[in-house]
């Protein structure tokens, strides 16, 4: 503690600014890491909630897939002498007819029984209305909101509230406000509620409910009754606790947390590499200190230990500040990813608060610490092997030994053979192991490849200032140590830019080929503008009535419903493949286009999307059970394409085997196909004229639809892009400290050129060009390593998070329109460092060392 | 639920119209030293082959305004075989709502709601039978045909209401009943045979207390005009009047179908 009080604190003191820069590394992974897994488990957090909130005192819950079931399955259930009580239950995310206030979940119930399993807390209304369920059940328009939706909207009891049912927009009577408290928090206080046969009405479920809440009854088990319940329903039905159905939601965001992991491993690596830039330098420039401590007599523990305290004293600062600035970050990002939640795979929640997990924070606090500890454990050992005498040369510990860079070499190349070994596997954790090794590699070879790069680019530097590009290129290969660090980091950055670069490319390339080849019809008819909403449906009559409006060429029912099919969520969807086999224009991964769709109409075979059959491990020919509520369907895999129905994956089954095993001919949307000679938009204001008043309906073209789509993609991608954006930021940091360093390194010979009658714009110059040259390396290296992490991403995203087989395309646009970014940013930083270089007294300059 | 053997009305009152009047028949029972031959006899007084009323419900809760509802009440048959519509007429919210209510001698009643705004009619399940009865100070509970052999009887006193000598009579539902209360105590007055009070506990506290006003022989059997149930946790007060009360009037079975229901 003396040493690091004698010799530590002053040092820190002195070079304050370095010191906050090398904390800001940590400070800026540790936030990253904390935001992203702070908001993606509020975001979880919030689901979990709206679950129990909503689940009030239900014991067990009962459904069978998205698409809901008949009423009749209530009275079986209630009939079963082990339930207590069993009521329907609708849930509905719609939007609000109210500007900016999104959407809300509308939870339908039955008010008769359903007060035995939820408290419905009222703050204020009219009691007498609002404590009658009769009136409640009589207006179809009666509807009990949060507080939080009254103060947000300025709602009281007795006002109007619009919602968009599949009649059109509705204004519902709010007949009470439920206090801030249990259910009214649950989707994040955006929650409304109604009678669940008004919903059925409102949101055109026919006579089908989405799920049945249930209490045992005094004397039976949990366990029995789900047991009793399962045998009397069948297999098409799943009767679950509020908290294993939560459980099995979440699985659903599992694919997303994936990447939040690996883009904050990577960010915290960053940081680590900018901790250890930052120590070996430090080492560097205390050398002479340290050789005086040791000539003293301190031991090498006591000089190694100063330094991994000191580094653990950083870690914790940088760490604390970047937990705090984590949680802060968190809201917005939570906001971003419940969004992203509901809009990819349907999970109807709303981040409330943000929920820090002690856990998180804590092992963010020694991530960072442990981050920042390796980072300076080679600068450590380095500092507590230095020579008393060889202290007194200048310059020379900046060096790295040619046996070093053998070692290195080596050691990078049996990495790198390691992790060709590990892709002969197929278990996950090799693979994993083989990536990590991959990028050991490469970090390995680095400071070896960066010398051999700057020696190379010399030539170019005195090519573009002769003076003042020798300079520093010169500064660059005397000092490797002290380069590679910073290289590294923008290395890394660069190839995890180029990597979710290359997935977004690869990405929309395919969504594109999708859009082109299946979802082309001319319009889109729906009952919201959000291709995501599935709450509201319309009937099946409609399908009639458009196709005999003019200009119709052929009208297509779609219906989509999630379920569960070998316990992971996906999406069944019910087409008419007879008119689907004219219209589309996709070509099949697996199976022949006509076969396989005759063999589905015929109800001989199913069609899954390529992440189904990815995430199954399905074949053409395999047979698929789906358990339905009306029976069991057991059919062969007779085609395979490339679907993006659905994030999770997609089974498709002839239209009428769906409404034979769900009792359902509802329909999600119609897809309309325009004759020859009409004018798209003359189409569109006729469907528009003709449910006018009538019906909901909202006609979106080909180009809509394929604009939020995209849209949807983009929001998918934005969030990643932040988190590279941090990357970056940290390793652009990364640049101002290794410069900042190189000036103090270099006092003396700054002062020496200028003494000598170097021009003031010289110095400048070399400083810009040392700048630039690093950004070079780092660049050209980072575009390498990315080719080989791209690779390893796109097999993530294939096996572990989307099931989405891409093409490796490397980004070149990407990365043209990064090296300007890099380059720019890199002189940026260099400007500070270089008029701080100019204003340095001559003399004292001088007399440095 | 109550799975009733051999049902027998007592005290059913309120809004399915289950305010029963009892017969002044002279039959002499030897109550003094038995409790159940009185809750018999009082039962078997009430019996009709069918009743009609229009009723007036006032709701009373804090000092605010009522709440007030009106309905048609039309009952056929008795006594466990029943079926009952009621058709709510004020306020215009519940304008139009009809219940229809069968009961059963062996189970619970099957009820529906017909909800004319909705166009459909939903079947009610009377799950947790404490739930309040839309609203007012009933519980489902308290509107159930009860079966006479479902409860042990003790007579334990005499005390008179509004004047009237009275058994009281303590009712406690047997092990083969599931009830929200613990026992009820049962005034029934001795001239008439007619109910003048229920006092329900849990525990050992009174939580609902029904009273029976403006007892009049209406063809024959003793019918409380006006019946008060109070909640005594809540501290709100139902009142129930009934007017144009008929007794064995003419009525179809055809009108107690979920047709007829969906009809009007």
């Amino acid at each position: 503690m003396r040493l690091l009080r004698l010799v530590s604190w002053p040092y820190l003191r002195r070079h304050l600014l370095r010191t906050v820069l090398t904390t800001a590394g940590i400070v800026l992974g540790v936030a990253v890491f904390v935001a992203m897994h702070t908001a993606n488990q509020s975001v979880l957090a919030g689901f979990g909630q709206t679950i129990d909130r909503i689940a009030g005192k239900t014991e067990l819950q009962i459904t069978a897939g998205e698409a809901g079931f008949g009423e009749e399955v209530l009275e079986q259930v209630q009939g079963l002498s082990s339930v207590r009580v069993a009521v329907p239950v609708i849930e509905a995310v719609v939007e609000s007819g109210l500007a900016g206030q999104g959407t809300l979940l509308v939870l339908g119930i039955d008010m008769t029984g359903d007060r035995s399993l939820r408290a419905y807390d009222l703050a204020s209304g009219d009691e007498a209305v609002v404590k009658d369920p009769l009136v409640f059940l009589a207006q179809p328009d009666s509807i009990i909101v949060s507080s939080e939706l009254a103060e947000r909207t300025g709602t009281k009891v007795g006002a109007r509230l619009p919602l968009r049912t599949s009649e059109g927009e509705k204004p519902f009577v709010v007949r009470g406000i439920m206090k801030p408290a249990g259910l009214a928090t649950a989707f994040g206080g955006s929650l409304a509620i109604m009678d669940v046969y008004a919903a059925q009405k409102m949101f055109g479920r026919g006579r089908t409910f989405d799920r049945i809440d249930l209490a045992v009854a005094p004397g039976a088990t949990v366990d029995a009754c789900q047991r009793q319940l399962a045998t009397l329903l069948g297999p098409g039905f799943e009767v679950q606790t509020p908290v294993t159905r939560g459980r099995h939601a979440q699985t659903m965001l599992e694919g997303y947390a994936v990447m939040v992991r690996i883009s904050s491993a990577f960010a915290l690596f960053i940081g680590m590499f900018i901790i250890y830039s930052s120590f070996a330098i430090a080492v560097t420039e205390r050398r002479a200190e340290i050789g005086i401590l040791r000539a003293l007599g301190a031991t090498t523990g006591q000089i190694r230990r100063v330094f991994l305290v000191e580094s653990l004293v950083l870690g914790a600062l940088g760490s604390v500040v970047g937990v705090g600035l984590g949680v802060l970050g968190a809201r917005a990002t939570a906001a971003v990813i419940g969004k992203l939640a509901g809009d990819l795979y349907g999970v109807a929640q709303q981040a409330g608060d943000v929920a820090t997990d002690p856990v998180v924070l804590g092992l963010a606090l020694l991530a960072g610490v442990v981050t920042s500890v390796l980072g300076a454990v080679f600068p450590a050992r380095s500092a507590a092997r230095v020579d008393p005498v060889e202290a007194l040369h200048k310059g020379r510990f900046q060096l790295i030994s040619a046996r070093e860079n053998r070692t290195r070499a080596i050691l990078s190349a049996i990495a790198a053979a390691s992790s060709a070994a590990c892709l002969a596997s197929s278990a996950r954790p090799v693979f994993y192991a083989g990536y990590a090794l991959a990028i050991a590699s490469a970090v390995l070879v680095v400071p070896l490849v960066s010398l051999l790069l700057a020696r190379a680019i010399r030539p170019v530097l005195r090519a573009v200032r002769p003076v003042e590009g020798a300079l520093a290129a010169d500064s660059l290969i005397q000092a490797p140590r002290r380069t590679s660090a910073t290289v590294l980091a923008l290395m890394l950055s660069v190839a995890m830019v180029v990597a979710f670069a290359g997935m977004a490319r690869a990405s929309y390339a395919s969504i594109v080929t999708w859009l082109d080849t299946t979802m082309n019809p001319d319009l889109f008819v729906m009952p919201s503008p959000r291709l995501d909403l599935r709450a509201t449906r319309f009937p099946s009559s409609m399908s009639p009535e458009i196709a005999a409006l003019p200009g119709v060429e052929r009208v297509q029912m779609f219906r989509n419903a999630r379920l569960t099919l070998r316990g992971v969520p996906a999406m069944a969807v019910g087409i008419e493949m007879r008119s689907v086999a004219i219209t589309s224009r996709t070509t099949p991964i697996a199976g022949r286009a006509p076969a396989m769709y005759r063999e589905a109409a015929e109800g001989r075979g199913l069609i899954v999307s390529d992440t189904l059959a990815q995430r199954l491990r399905l074949g053409l020919g395999d047979g698929l059970t789906i358990q339905a509520p009306y029976g069991t369907i057991q059919l062969p895999v007779v085609g395979v394409i490339v679907d993006y129905t659905d994030q999770q994956g997609a089974v498709f089954l002839d239209r009428d085997v769906f409404t034979k095993y769900w009792r359902d001919d509802s329909v999600s949307d119609f897809r309309v196909f325009v004759k020859d000679g009409t004018r798209i938009a003359d189409l569109r204001r006729r469907i528009l004229e003709r449910y006018a008043g009538t019906r909901q309906i909202f006609v979106l073209t080909s180009e809509e639809s394929r604009a939020y789509v995209l849209k949807l993609a983009n929001e998918w991608f934005g969030l990643m892009d932040v988190q590279v954006a941090v990357a970056v930021l940290v390793a652009l940091l990364g640049i101002v400290n290794a410069l900042t360093v190189s000036i103090t390194d270099r006092r003396r010979e700054l002062g020496t050129l200028q003494a000598v009658g170097a021009l003031r714009g010289q110095v400048r110059r070399a400083i810009w060009l040392e700048a630039i040259a690093v950004a070079a390396l780092g660049l050209v290296l980072g575009c390498a390593l990315g080719a080989v992490n791209l690779f390893y991403v796109l097999d993530i995203v294939q096996r572990d998070v989307a099931g989405l087989r891409l093409d490796y395309q490397y980004p070149v646009t990407t990365v043209l329109a990064l090296a300007p970014a890099i380059f720019g940013a890199a002189f940026a930083a260099a400007l500070w460092p270089a008029e701080s270089a100019l204003r340095m007294p001559l003399v004292e300059s001088l007399e440095y060392e | 639920m109550s799975r009733c053997r051999t049902p027998v009305k007592m005290a059913v009152v309120a809004a399915l119209g289950a305010v029963l009047a009892l017969t002044a028949r002279t039959a002499i029972v030897d109550a003094a030293t038995d409790a159940r031959p009185i809750v018999e006899e009082a039962q078997k007084r009430g019996r009709s082959t069918s009743q009609r009323y229009e009723g007036l419900l006032q709701v009373f809760e804090g000092s605010g305004k009522p709440l007030e509802k009106r309905w048609m009440y039309s009952r056929l048959g008795s006594h466990g075989q029943s079926k009952v519509v009621i058709r709510f007429t004020e306020p215009a919210e519940v304008r139009g709502v009809a219940l229809l209510i069968v009961n059963h001698p062996d189970r619970a009643s099957d009820q529906w709601m017909w909800t004319p705004a909705l166009e459909r009619d939903r079947r009610i399940a009377l799950q947790d039978r404490s739930t309040r009865f839309f609203g007012t100070d009933f519980s489902f509970e308290d509107l159930e045909e009860r079966d006479v052999d479902q409860f042990d009887y003790t007579l334990v006193g005499e005390e008179a209401v509004d004047g009237a000598a009275c058994w009281t009579i303590q009712s406690v539902p047997k092990q083969t009943r599931s009830s929200q209360y613990t026992r009820s105590i049962n005034w029934i007055r001795k001239d008439n045979y007619a109910w003048a009070r229920i006092d329900s506990y849990v525990n050992n506290d009174v939580v609902r207390r029904l009273e029976f006003h403006d007892i009049r022989n209406v063809q024959g059997v003793w019918t409380a005009r006006e019946t008060a149930m109070t909640d005594l946790r809540r501290g709100s007060i139902t009142r129930l009047a009934l007017e144009k009360m008929e007794y064995n009037a003419p009525l179809k079975d055809s009108e107690f179908t979920l047709e007829a229901l969906r009809q009007r």
